[in-house]
């Protein structure tokens, strides 16, 4: 592709591809670097910030292991999340990708898709928060319509986690659905139309040769999925705050109350380092997994 | 027969994706009379257009939408130089550190945002010779009053970088060969040369840019809590949570969300094109 320093004309460019690199290096230097450091050695550390961190060792993680329930629950309620996100909304958008491949009208219906993903999470809760209202939300008035009394969507414990994954699924479901329906588009018709030649059916068809033929994108959308369910929290904090009493409150949320409103800033970011610690092992393990499987 | 069902679930999906918007916007329109009506009307009797005009009369939508385009404008042309500087420093040129730089970008990526915040912001406060800091001394606010601290740590997208560099690898080195020969300096290499070989996908990383940081809302609300006069109209209208508690407010508060959802929404219909092209980028 490039060539060596001796072949090139005049001026032969050294210093160039630094100059145009500089502004990514400063920035690797202030804003990847120092706070990943800074943030290892916090977590060694006590710091109420209106005082100096003191050094604690291992007892930040020792306390959220062994003496902070909320901490646990946290972890399950994560997990939850995550995996709704994996084993329900993955499969909803191969789905609904396989029945978007071969259909007209794609850039009307691919723009109502993609609808949610271009609107800010603050819209996202609270459009949810009227919808699911107990007594005057939209879902609640058409389930009275057909004789049913909906459940207190946000305000019990199970069914706040419910609708925070159902409302996350939503979201996703338009983005996961383009990346599975790049993998379909890219497949090559003539597989196809041997296999209907051979009789097979539709749902044959979409098992043995769609779903194997396009394991890249099956593991592209499981292993974000499971990255997104597992740290992204804005929208729990929008629409729920993480409760009723803790119900929806997930790890990463956990983490930034703890830092912003307990202004605990040593155990928050041990919290974190945890959190992200079991976020790489799991998606390297799954990556992996996914990928031998396709061998 | 098929064919029918398969258009069914591609609709009932489409309702369940517009639905929740239309509930908004229909919301926005009820008046005092619709909402205090027992039981209360879910269509509005008397449709109040006005409302649009209210949210910008009673509500500081001006200032939020100001900072929202500043904002989010800056972040995306710095991003955009950024992405496509380095892109093309990694695409074509040779050069000890490379592979190193190259790795660095794909790593970069690996680190979840939340493990960020909590570092950045006091790494923000602490900056000497800002908002009242002396150079050993930190009793100030650093730069967290500041638009800079809603700009700097987004100057660099490791996925952008990563994005252009797939893209300037495409383009031939012959051109650049021809260009060098002819005298032409590195940097105009790259803008008069090399940029406009790779126009669509520039276009595409405007928009995800702008896109996101306009919808962007953990840090931009976690710096300004404290600061009102720099917040966005996301977070604006979520720390404002507390002014839409009375049954009529909340169609002022539907009203404000349909005006922060607008731009984004307007533009995207508009361009949809480039996002799709992008969107299936990461896999193929």
């Amino acid at each position: 592709m490039s060539r060596s320093v001796d072949e090139r004309g005049p001026g032969a460019p050294r210093l160039a591809p630094w100059l145009f690199l500089s502004p990514l290096i400063v920035f690797a230097a202030i804003f990847l670097i120092l706070p990943l450091g800074f943030s290892l050695y916090l977590t060694f550390t006590r710091w109420n910030p209106l005082g100096a961190p003191r050094w604690v060792g291992l007892r930040q993680f020792e306390y959220l292991f062994t003496r902070d329930a909320a901490f646990w629950d946290t972890l399950q309620n994560t997990f939850v999340v995550a995996g709704g996100l994996i084993f329900i909304g993955m499969p909803l958008s191969l789905m609904l990708a396989a029945i978007f491949a071969r259909s007209r009208g794609r850039t009307v219906w691919r723009s109502i898709f993609y609808l949610p993903q271009v609107t800010n999470i603050v819209a996202i809760a609270y459009i949810w928060q009227f919808l699911l209202d107990d007594r005057y939300g939209l879902v609640n008035r058409g389930l009275g319509l057909i004789g049913l009394a909906g459940p207190d969507w946000l305000t019990d414990g199970t069914w706040a986690m419910v609708s925070v994954v159902v409302v996350m699924i939503w979201y996703e479901l338009g983005k996961n659905m383009l990346v599975f329906l790049a993998a379909i588009d890219g497949l090559d018709p003539q597989i196809y139309e041997a296999a209907v030649l051979d009789g097979a059916s539709g749902p044959r068809i979409f098992r043995s040769i769609t779903v194997p033929m396009i394991r890249p994108a099956m593991i592209f959308v499981t292993v974000t999925s499971f990255i997104t369910g597992m740290g992204w929290f804005a929208l729990i904090l929008a629409m729920t705050g993480g409760g009723p009493r803790g119900a929806t409150d997930v790890t990463a949320l956990y983490m930034y109350d703890m830092a912003f409103q307990d202004l605990r800033m040593g155990r928050a970011s041990a919290a974190a380092m945890i959190l992200f610690a079991i976020i790489a092992v799991i998606a390297v393990v799954q990556f992996r997994l996914l990928r031998e499987r396709a061998t | 027969m098929i064919a029918m069902l398969k258009y069914a679930v591609l609709g009932l999906v489409a309702l369940l994706m517009l639905l929740p918007f239309a509930d908004m916007f229909i919301g926005a329109l009820r008046g005092p009379d619709d909402v205090f009506a027992t039981p209360p009307n879910y269509f509005p009797t008397d449709p109040q257009w006005n409302i649009y005009a209210r949210v910008f009369d009673e509500l500081p939508m001006g200032r939020w939408f100001f900072n929202s385009i500043v904002v989010t404008t800056t972040i995306t042309a710095l991003q955009v130089a950024t992405s496509t500087m380095a892109g093309y420093a990694l695409a074509k040129y040779d050069f000890a550190g490379r592979d190193g730089v190259f790795r660095l970008v794909i790593g970069a990526q690996m680190f979840p945002f939340f493990l960020f915040i909590i570092p950045i912001f006091f790494l923000l406060r602490f900056v000497p010779l800002a908002g009242g800091n002396g150079l050993t001394e930190f009793g100030g606010s650093g730069l967290l009053g500041t638009y800079a601290a809603l700009v700097l740590p987004f100057v660099v997208t490791w996925y952008g970088v990563f994005l252009m560099r797939q893209f300037f690898v495409t383009v031939p080195d012959d051109i650049i060969e021809a260009a060098r020969l002819d005298g032409a300096s590195e940097f105009l290499i790259f803008r008069a040369v090399v940029l406009p070989q790779v126009g669509p996908a520039l276009w595409t990383l405007t928009l995800f840019a702008f896109v996101y940081h306009w919808n962007e809302f953990i840090w931009t609300m976690t710096i300004t809590r404290s600061a009102p006069e720099l917040q966005t109209l996301p977070v604006g209208i979520f720390l404002l949570e507390d002014q839409f508690n009375t049954l009529d407010q909340k169609s002022l508060q539907q009203a404000a969300l349909a005006v922060s959802v607008a731009p984004v929404m307007i533009l995207f219909l508009l361009v949809q094109k480039q996002f799709h092209a992008a969107s299936g980028a990461g896999t193929r």
